[in-house]
């Protein structure tokens, strides 16, 4: 129950937070399937951004040695069998982005399935996962549309389709890196069409 | 090893310099960028001097705008901005306005200098992008200067015309509806003539002519006019020459679009070398030339600071010596009778190019008409004689060459110059080129330009020779510029063992050259380099690219030149000290010498087939 009220005070306390002083993670996983109870992580990769700049420094991709089946899902993400000898255990990866993510904004296009994963994952391996906020670009983009009442279609909200309303540039490479960078650029301009020039709170993405 | 993003990594090594440098090169760009969306609420935080960085366009548009907000450059996917900043560590004066927003990618000043050290062709190719920057802006800069605007400018009102059969009254009407001081006589379409508030008053009042009478019996005929792509100064030089206060303009199919006036230009004249010009003009005595003329260094140093184009300071020079000799042909013929036939009083060289120094000397000669008796040509003999020597006495010396028109040879017929120019083009020895390259550039100074044009159909029509051409493009390859192999400047020894290159003899002069060839060939009858490559631009023979290159090249050694000429330290005259430049001048001088090679190439490979 106290940790209940904990998480309620954090989530209200940022809300209330400028996005000048936040930092995001914006996030992509690669996954053998959709369900967090069946299937698994392949990859994770992030980049940072604050005061609305991408760091493409702070890029980190890490692969999941421990895929016990990878099934049909190459045909998304491309890494095979092989790849998955260059990467680390899952829970040096979750240790790893479990770090990242603390205190800090944690963005994804689809967060809800993503943030699945994460939580599944990192308390079977006895992790806490515990970013300051969740943003989902996707969900911030369907409020937008609904607003200007545009009828939705099946895959208006697919992070390609997304990116081509706002004219950014097509990327033909798709891995969980690319995405997630994909992502954050996203993320930018629907910053700046929400604010107009003017500060926003946390709040506004939310 | 940060990992790369594959996108962004594969849309940096498509650009140059990346394209030609190792993949580490990418790779340490692609990881220490940051990106971020350029749009109208945030335009203004960028290109802040307090954080220089280089920007690289992903997406979008913009314009790059100056503190005197021009557009400089628009600026769209994979070009660079904020660079020259990191090169100087200069303040950033220009500022980014968008037109599309978009994605920009930006590295800092040290992740910058780092690839700067680390890799040759890419301090390279951002120093070649700053030298370009550079002189294109020196190029608008140009237009800052009142006397090299164009007339067109300056013209604020439609002309206003009349038939030439309409009454003096109908004209003073017009006149006094427009509110203005003169009037446009024209017949379909084509200027005839002029009529002024001065004409009212003493052709009509002061005689009292019949105002119901038609204005050509009034008017001034075949008036003086100007094209409306001149300079101003060349419509000051005119008016003061001619002692005239209206101008009509016309545009290239010579039909009038306004009337320029002495008021209106003095509304821009802010200078006194051409107000002396004026004074030149009046002059009756050869004592009160010389004094004047004595007054013409002390002025152009004055002049010389507030003038950012050097061309205009070899136009002035060039305009007060055609003064001083137009004033000293008047006195000869008022001390000797007027001439008992047409001449031509021309010049060459530096003079005829509008490139004069003050340490110039005199480039003359006298062009007369055939069939000439020996009377006639002993009263020119002594016109040459007293023209030149006067001249020597206003401070400008005597041709070392002799290409004077006091030297007979300098003073003959159009015979006699059609038959030497005939020489030096059917048999090109190297002292004929050397001819070729004085005497090629001529321009009229006074008496009739009927017998000029005489000259120059002439030499038209025998210099269309492709061995001469061949010659001539042969000869220029001769002369290189001052770049060794490795890129490094091939300098010069003087007698008191400085090391130094000659801006003049390894630059300007084969710019000057090369322009003169292609003016040849196309009949272009201009001598003033930078006309003639504008001219050039209507004629298939060198490309619009090719021809602003060295316009720039041209404009930018002639202005190193006066820079150097200003504080020069023991070297001799147009020629530099290159370890006096900054690192920066030295890449933009060598990029000036790398363009003029490739137009020497050009040249070499059109006119001579690649034959050397």
């Amino acid at each position: 129950m106290q940790k209940l009220v904990q998480k309620a005070f954090r989530y209200l306390k940022a809300k209330g937070k400028s996005l000048d002083e936040v930092e995001f993670v914006v996030l992509d996983l690669e996954l053998t399937g959709l369900d967090p109870k069946v299937h698994e992580i392949v990859s994770a990769a992030w980049v940072t951004m604050c005061s609305d700049r991408i760091q493409l420094k702070s890029a980190m991709h890490i692969i999941n040695s421990d895929v016990k089946q990878l099934d049909q899902s190459p045909v998304y993400h491309g890494i095979d069998e092989q790849t998955l000898n260059e990467g680390v255990s899952l829970e040096a990866l979750m240790t790893e982005l479990c770090d990242a993510l603390h205190d800090k904004v944690l963005v994804c296009h689809n967060a809800y399935l993503d943030w699945g994963f994460i939580r599944l994952n990192s308390k079977a391996l006895g992790l806490e996962a515990l970013p300051l906020a969740i943003v989902d670009t996707m969900q911030i983009e369907k409020r937008r549309q609904l607003k200007q009442n545009t009828e939705l279609h099946q895959d208006s909200l697919t992070l390609a389709n997304c990116r081509t309303r706002y004219q950014l540039p097509d990327y033909e490479v798709h891995n969980a890196l690319t995405d997630a960078l994909a992502t954050a650029e996203l993320l930018l301009v629907l910053i700046n069409k929400i604010g107009a020039g003017k500060p926003l709170k946390l709040s506004a993405l939310m | 090893m940060t990992p790369e993003v594959a996108e962004v990594a594969k849309f940096v090594a498509l650009q140059a310099p990346f394209s030609q440098l190792p993949e580490a090169a990418t790779h340490y760009f692609v990881s220490h960028l940051e990106i971020v969306y350029l749009n109208k609420d945030n335009q203004s935080q960028w290109l802040k001097s307090t954080e220089p960085n280089l920007y690289l366009v992903r997406s979008g548009q913009y314009d790059l705008v100056n503190a005197k907000e021009e557009v400089i450059t628009q600026i769209a996917e994979g070009d660079y901005f904020g660079f020259p900043s990191l090169l100087t560590g200069d303040a950033i004066q220009n500022r980014i306005e968008v037109s599309t927003p978009g994605l920009i990618y930006i590295l800092n000043q040290t992740s910058f200098d780092y690839l700067r050290r680390e890799y040759k062709a890419f301090e390279q190719h951002f120093v070649r992008a700053h030298a370009n920057r550079l002189l294109s802006s020196h190029y608008q800069q140009k237009s800052d200067n009142w006397s090299e605007k164009k007339i067109s400018e300056l013209l604020t009102r439609k002309a206003i015309t009349l038939g030439p059969d309409a009454s003096i009254r109908d004209a003073a009407v017009k006149m006094s509806e427009h509110g203005v001081s003169s009037i446009m006589v024209t017949e379909q379409e084509s200027l005839i003539g002029v009529l002024t508030d001065r004409d009212l008053r003493n052709r009509v009042l002061a005689k009292d002519v019949d105002p119901n009478m038609a204005i050509n019996q009034v008017m001034t005929a075949k008036p003086k006019f100007i094209f409306e792509n001149n300079r101003v100064f060349s419509a000051l030089h005119l008016m003061l020459k001619h002692n005239i206060h209206h101008l009509p303009v016309l545009d290239e199919n010579y039909t009038p679009l306004g009337m320029l006036t002495s008021t209106d230009l003095l509304r821009q004249q802010k200078s006194d070398p051409v107000q002396l010009i004026g004074r030149i003009y009046k002059a009756t005595s050869v004592q009160q030339l010389r004094l004047y003329a004595q007054e013409i260094p002390a002025l152009l140093k004055s002049f010389s600071h507030n003038i950012d184009d050097i061309s205009v300071m070899g136009k002035l020079l060039s305009g007060l010596t055609d003064a001083l000799t137009s004033r000293l042909i008047r006195i000869y013929q008022q001390e000797h009778g007027t001439a008992p036939c047409a001449f031509s009083f021309i010049c060459f060289g530096s003079q005829a190019r509008e490139e004069q120094t003050l340490h110039s000397d005199q480039d003359n000669g006298l062009l007369l008409p055939n069939n000439l008796t020996e009377a006639q040509r002993a009263y020119f003999k002594g016109m040459g004689e007293f023209v030149c020597e006067q001249l020597v006495e206003c401070g400008i010396k005597r041709c070392p060459g002799n290409i004077m028109a006091s030297n007979p040879e300098c003073c003959g017929t159009l015979n006699e110059w059609s038959e030497r120019f005939f020489k030096w083009i059917k048999s090109p020895t190297p002292q004929a080129m050397l001819n070729c390259k004085i005497f090629f550039d001529l321009r009229f100074i006074d008496g009739s330009n009927e017998l000029y044009s005489d000259l120059c159909v002439s030499l038209e029509r025998i210099s269309k020779n492709e061995l001469f051409f061949a010659a001539m493009a042969t000869d220029i390859n001769a002369n290189s510029v001052p770049i060794g192999l490795f890129q490094q400047f091939k300098l010069e020894k003087s007698e008191s063992k400085h090391k130094y290159l000659d801006l003049k003899k390894r630059g300007v002069v084969i710019i000057n050259d090369i322009a003169r060839l292609y003016a040849l060939k196309a009949g272009v009858r201009r001598a003033n380099t930078l006309e003639r490559l504008d001219a050039l631009t209507k004629f298939n023979l060198i490309s619009a690219k090719d021809i602003y290159n060295l316009k720039d090249c041209w404009r930018y050694l002639t202005q190193l030149r006066l820079k150097t000429q200003l504080n020069k330290e023991g070297l001799p005259g147009n020629c530099i000290d290159p370890e006096m430049l900054t690192s920066l001048e030295k890449h933009q001088l060598k990029e000036a010498f790398y363009l003029i090679k490739q137009a020497q190439q050009a040249c070499a490979f059109k006119f001579a087939r690649g034959s050397l």
